[in-house]
């Protein structure tokens, strides 16, 4: 039998405990995350402060477009899948990696694989001494005939564009939206997708943003709360 | 005890009754009638404006699913488009139609639309029947189901445009939210009005249910609202969103689905439920594990890992409501699963009840760590979400729409073929999507958790889509769909009043044909 006094203050309980345990208790422990700061002794200033804010603004049409919905943005640690092995990280991504982001977009699903370190590069020596900037997103394997050169903008645009002209089994939608058709000035644009001798397609706005969004993609900066994991492959010449 | 809904304790094989009884049942009776009469208007509106979210859903569905084999396809037959002079506006919408809009756009549709405002509807009946309370002011929630409709129109439309929040379940425009809480306000607070003024002093299990969906699902709303709209960042979002997610399933969905079956089981089988404590027990274990499961969403990811610890274990708990329930509803129809293949309404309900502790049994395997690995990230949650929204949920609002609507537009379904191809078409339809999603998932899951992947990048990831969602589309979404379309059909018949005369329920099967 259920008075309907008990009823409600029982219902109103099971509601605070929820609330309190799952919203409360975190977010007291979350507010207070500060970005971490390495302190230079001899120079007494912070000499490396990691995360930044994002000055990229593309999030919004990766939101708008719903990426996050096959697209994930979290390297989980390696005991629960091996998102390092794959190149997706060079260690799990933690809550200060996103104290900056008003929605950090987590993602549930990996229809594509994960973008959290989309536009993570490293310096690499050169035989001749000089640094080159390479990609470490996905180390893929040597003999991958798939691997592209590069993941740049271009790429980029040529994957929103038409994905499978890339990946013949890729299902991501192609963002012909996303691109106009203009006519050539002097020369096809760098940017172009297509051209023929008088009009060529090249991305619009949005989609520059987007490309600049996805590159700046970047979590792997050492934190004291999760060491790397696994160091990134030696880059090939 | 008060254990049979609406305490009239019908018991079956009661020969020896007195002028008295007979007299008093023919009066309630009439109470009945008057009652469902009050809650006519109101209550057509829901089912009807939920039916038509329903078919939207399932097209947007059909797309959506189809998007992850054929992405980029036009819908539907290209000569007709051709025909019209249409094919260019038809290749604009079906190349904005991608799947990060359409998936949105058919979860809102399905939740908010369908679900939600059929499930209010039945609480709607079910309330005014079990309080024995006639309607009072039907236009107070007339009005609140249009602004309710409004704002899942708003959020579908501007997710399709490219509008979202980032927050799964919750995608809705700013607007779209401020129209779902305001029709919610004018049918949740007149729903607590109606209690206050019962005539059934103490509530039956049905009622608690509904006292807790409708008391929980503005607290989890309004939250996540404030939550999500202030100026706060980082992965504290993620945490509201998680939980509110689970209290969209389990406390909103889940508690009115539930009291859906408790009432119409004994109702239909003329028998009071097995017991009242089982279900004692089983409401309490429910609405307080139930809030505090959210975190396996989140599991491995950056959040703290004690919430996660936390869910897991109330994850496993959930086994005590879910054998409670269980068990409840089996006993209560132990020698009487007969009746099942003559009414529709027990048919319905009961095969729901099944999918609820199947689903409910998911959750519970699928919060484990050791599945959790295999399983996060991919399709399988989509099957479990399926599974409860449209194997558990729609089932048993199916049942309800199939005995309530006779009783408010005065004449009985008119065809048994219908109803009969709808239960089908339902069962199988969903029963493939439901398994596409998890053995696909699965698939996925071994998939992606393959070290030596690291070699073929997400090439074999993305290659095993090929080989189940092609089925999911053409078979269950379309099996699906078309029973939808035939229950549609039917249903604008009953609101046409085409259908048998009133008196006998349109049964299945003429009783003593079937077993």
């Amino acid at each position: 039998m259920q008075k309907p006094s008990i009823l409600f203050t029982g219902i109103f309980g099971a509601f605070a405990i929820s609330v309190g345990a799952m919203v409360l208790i975190p977010h007291t422990q979350l507010a207070s995350l500060q970005p971490q700061v390495t302190w230079d002794e001899g120079a007494n200033s912070p000499s490396d402060i990691y995360p930044h804010e994002r000055s990229a603004t593309g999030r919004e049409v990766y939101v708008a477009e719903g990426c996050f919905y096959c697209h994930s943005q979290q390297v989980r640690d390696p005991q629960y899948g091996p998102d390092t092995e794959r190149g997706w990280g060079s260690r799990r991504t933690v809550a200060r990696d996103y104290i900056y982001e008003d929605v950090p977009l987590l993602g549930s699903q990996r229809l594509g694989p994960d973008f959290a370190n989309f536009g993570w590069t490293a310096k690499v020596a050169q035989k001749d001494g000089s640094e080159k900037t390479v990609s470490m997103w996905r180390n893929e394997h040597e003999d991958d005939s798939k691997k592209p050169a590069a993941r740049n903008e271009r790429w980029i645009y040529q994957h929103l564009y038409n994905p499978r002209t890339l990946f013949s089994d890729s299902k991501c939608p192609s963002y012909r939206y996303l691109f106009e058709t203009k006519e050539i000035g002097e020369k096809p644009s760098p940017n172009a997708v297509a051209h023929n001798a008088k009009f060529q397609i090249v991305p619009t706005h949005e989609a520059e943003r987007l490309a600049q969004y996805l590159l700046s993609l970047d979590r792997s900066h050492e934190l004291k709360e999760a060491p790397t994991a696994i160091k990134p492959k030696e880059a090939k010449k | 005890m008060n254990a049979t809904p609406e305490t009239t304790s019908a018991a079956q094989g009661d020969v020896t009754r007195s002028d008295h009884d007979v007299a008093r049942r023919d009066l309630e009776n009439v109470e009945r009638a008057l009652i469902d009469q009050s809650a006519r208007g109101p209550v057509l509106t829901f089912f009807t404006t939920a039916i038509f979210w329903l078919l939207v859903s399932v097209v947007l569905g059909y797309i959506a699913s189809k998007s992850l084999h054929a992405p980029g396809s036009v819908m539907g037959p290209e000569w007709l488009y051709r025909l019209l002079h249409l094919e260019r506006a038809s290749h604009y919408i079906f190349d904005h139609l991608t799947y990060g809009r359409v998936w949105p756009a058919y979860t809102t549709a399905l939740v908010y639309g369908w679900c939600s405002l059929a499930g209010m509807g039945v609480a709607t009946w079910l309330i005014g029947r079990l309080t024995r309370v006639s309607i009072k002011a039907p236009a107070v929630l007339q009005f609140g189901a249009w602004f309710w409709n409004a704002g899942v129109a708003v959020a579908v439309i501007t997710i399709l445009c490219g509008y979202n929040s980032g927050l799964e379940f919750f995608e809705m425009h700013r607007v779209a939210r401020a129209c779902l809480f305001i029709g919610y306000l004018f049918i949740g607070i007149w729903g607590l009005i109606l209690f206050r003024y019962r005539r059934q002093s103490t509530p039956y299990i049905s009622v608690w249910y509904l006292s807790a969906a409708f008391f929980l699902f503005p607290w989890f709303f309004g939250t996540t609202e404030v939550l999500t709209s202030m100026p706060v960042a980082g992965v504290m979002k993620n945490i509201v969103n998680a939980w509110y997610q689970n209290g969209l399933f389990n406390l909103w969905l889940g508690c009115i689905g539930i009291a859906s079956a408790y009432y119409f089981i004994p109702k239909v089988i003329n028998r009071p439920i097995y017991s009242y404590n089982l279900a004692s027990i089983g409401f309490w274990s429910w609405i307080f594990l139930g809030g505090l499961t959210a975190m396996t969403r989140l599991s491995g990811g950056p959040v703290p890992a004690y919430l996660v610890t936390i869910s897991i274990a109330a994850s496993i708990l959930m086994i005590i409501p879910i054998s409670t329930l269980t068990l409840n509803f089996v006993r209560t129809m132990k020698g009487h699963t007969g009746l099942m293949a003559s009414s529709t309404t027990l048919r319905f309900t009961f095969v729901g009840t099944i999918f609820f502790s199947l689903a409910a049994v998911l959750g519970v395997v699928s919060a484990l760590r050791s599945v959790d690995s295999y399983t996060h990230f991919t399709a399988w949650t989509h099957g479990q979400m399926h599974m409860f929204t449209l194997g558990f949920f729609s089932m048993v609002m199916f049942g309800a729409i199939y005995y309530i609507t006779p009783r408010l537009v005065g004449c009985e379904w008119l065809s048994r073929t219908f109803m009969k191809l709808h239960f089908f078409g339902t069962a199988y339809g969903a029963g493939t999507i439901i398994a596409l999603f998890l053995f696909g998932g699965l698939a996925t899951g071994f998939a992606l958790n393959e070290p030596t992947a690291d070699k073929m990048g997400f090439y074999n990831v993305s290659g095993i889509a090929n080989a189940y969602m092609p089925v999911k589309t053409y078979i269950g979404y379309v099996l699906f769909g078309v029973a939808q379309i035939i229950f549609a059909f039917h249903f604008l018949l009953m609101r046409l009043r085409i259908g048998q005369p009133a008196g006998e329920p349109t049964l299945l099967a003429t009783p003593g044909e079937g077993h």
